[in-house]
């Protein structure tokens, strides 16, 4: 038989009150620092200072070559977390940060060639090329299939074949129940200049 | 009973004041130039790992495909030069302006060493002259230091300087290694004489270098004498952006049983230099 609250002598009571007082603080805590508010999602452009500065530090003649939302995007183009990718021509090497509420929370070298031509630093932003995108086609394949966008990422010479100069964002729908849609914009206009399903 | 009951109510406050000593601990270090102590670990601490560039690398073959397809195209444009920086331009006029000033001082010593004594109020009103000459050089030497404070000091960048100090009983090692995250190693060999400085309290620097700005594990490493080769410590910091951080390395502790993490560490900014209110002034 369990003793009853009646059954415990008073100063054990108060001796497990002030205890449990004392977890429930220590865990109050913990929680507090460990669970603090999420970091809010932002769009691409407001990290890029912070991972230039970090990359100018691994090399002096370093480019931003390739960027990418690293965490689930927002319906407005913003994202908890971005990965940065940049290039050193001098090191032949590519190194990544990823920044997470204003601070690098990996940095790490890119285990691959990826000798990418950098990418010119008038580029709209991620929430703008969302928009872009969405008026295009994404507004009518997120309704039509149930999907989201995935995948935003900006980069220079992969995704033009014509003319592979130019920056392009390229925003990737994907859907349970239908192939991914690809739309690509020009980084400097914001004008959309091909799309396919995929 | 009673006993109890008061050292129950002891445990609590005790408690509420670690609790709430844990919560105030983030905003104490962040607020602080002051020296704050860093745990010195043995085995090199575990950290979060995070995905990054899943699309890319799930695609590297794609782009890799395409990259290889490029061939880059010299544009005529690109050969034109850019603008100097303005600043590059001002510190050849402050250097000429340095020399014009040397040579007047110079002049106006030599003068005045030829007078050995000052005949009339006229030699006394000559002097005054040459007195108010050396104050405006003196002024416009003041300017150019303020203009070069500001373009270098005043812009800091995320450095790193780790200095060592203490002696260990066993004896200094022969070299102290650091190794930073993103693969960056330095040795920093130590000679006798710097062995000496450092059993009569003295300090080294040995590393003054660029440093990423996050949260990083840096690997100290002490060899030679008595200490094992391949001896590590672990100590994780975080550099704040544009500013100078110091960790200070004390090895008084450090012993050979200890290994290199008896080793005590501690860090602190160096206190940023506030951005002049009014306009930069310029070069007379």
């Amino acid at each position: 038989m369990f003793p009853t609250r009646r059954d415990v002598p008073s100063g054990s009571v108060a001796r497990a009150r002030a205890c449990g007082l004392a977890l429930a603080l220590v865990g109050l805590a913990f929680a507090t620092r460990a669970h603090a508010t999420p970091p809010a999602p932002f769009a691409a452009r407001a990290g890029l200072d912070r991972a230039t500065v970090a990359a100018s530090v691994w090399a002096t003649d370093a480019q931003l070559v390739y960027l990418e939302n690293d965490e689930a995007l927002g319906d407005d183009g913003t994202s908890a977390r971005w990965g940065y990718l940049f290039y050193s021509p001098s090191l032949q090497r590519a190194r990544a940060y990823s920044l997470r509420g204003g601070k690098i929370v990996v940095a790490e070298n890119l285990e691959m060639k990826f000798e990418a031509p950098p990418v010119p630093t008038g580029w709209i932003d991620s929430d703008a090329a969302l928009r872009a995108a969405d008026a295009s086609l994404g507004r009518d394949y997120r309704r039509d299939h149930a999907a989201r966008a995935s995948t935003m990422l900006l980069t220079r010479g992969t995704f033009q074949d014509g003319d592979p100069d130019p920056a392009t964002w390229t925003v990737v729908y994907t859907s349970p129940n239908a192939p991914s849609l690809f739309v690509v914009i020009d980084a400097a206009t914001g004008k959309v200049s091909r799309s396919w399903r995929g | 009973m009673v006993r109890a009951h008061v050292l129950s109510v002891r445990l609590g406050a005790g408690a509420l004041a670690l609790a709430l000593c844990t919560l105030a601990l983030p905003a104490r270090a962040d607020d602080a130039d002051a020296p704050v102590r860093v745990k010195v670990e043995r085995v090199r601490p575990r950290r979060e790992t995070l995905p990054t560039l899943q699309f890319l690398k799930a695609n590297r073959d794609f782009f890799r495909s395409r990259l290889d397809q490029l061939r880059e195209k010299p544009l005529a444009s690109r050969d034109r030069a850019g603008a100097l920086d303005p600043r590059f331009l001002a510190y050849r006029r402050m250097i000429a302006g340095v020399l014009a000033s040397s040579d007047s001082t110079a002049a106006i010593e030599d003068a005045r060493s030829r007078r050995e004594l000052f005949a009339s109020v006229t030699d006394l009103g000559r002097l005054e002259a040459e007195l108010d000459e050396m104050d405006r050089l003196l002024a416009a030497q003041r300017i150019r230091l303020t203009a070069l404070q500001e373009d270098f000091d005043a812009r800091q960048r995320t450095t790193l300087a780790v200095v060592v100090s203490g002696c260990p009983r066993s004896g200094a090692p022969d070299s102290i290694a650091v190794a930073l995250e993103d693969g960056a190693r330095f040795v920093a060999p130590l000679s006798e004489a710097d062995r000496n400085a450092l059993a009569a309290g003295g300090a080294l620097q040995i590393f003054h270098g660029l440093i990423e700005p996050r949260e990083q594990v840096l690997a100290i490493g002490l060899a030679g004498g008595a200490w094992a080769a391949g001896d590590s410590a672990f100590v994780t910091l975080e550099p704040p952006r544009d500013r100078m951080t110091f960790l200070q390395l004390d090895l008084s502790q450090a012993g050979a049983a200890s290994g290199a993490s008896g080793l005590q560490a501690s860090t602190w900014q160096r206190a940023g230099v506030p951005a002049p209110a009014t306009e930069r002034p310029s070069e007379p």
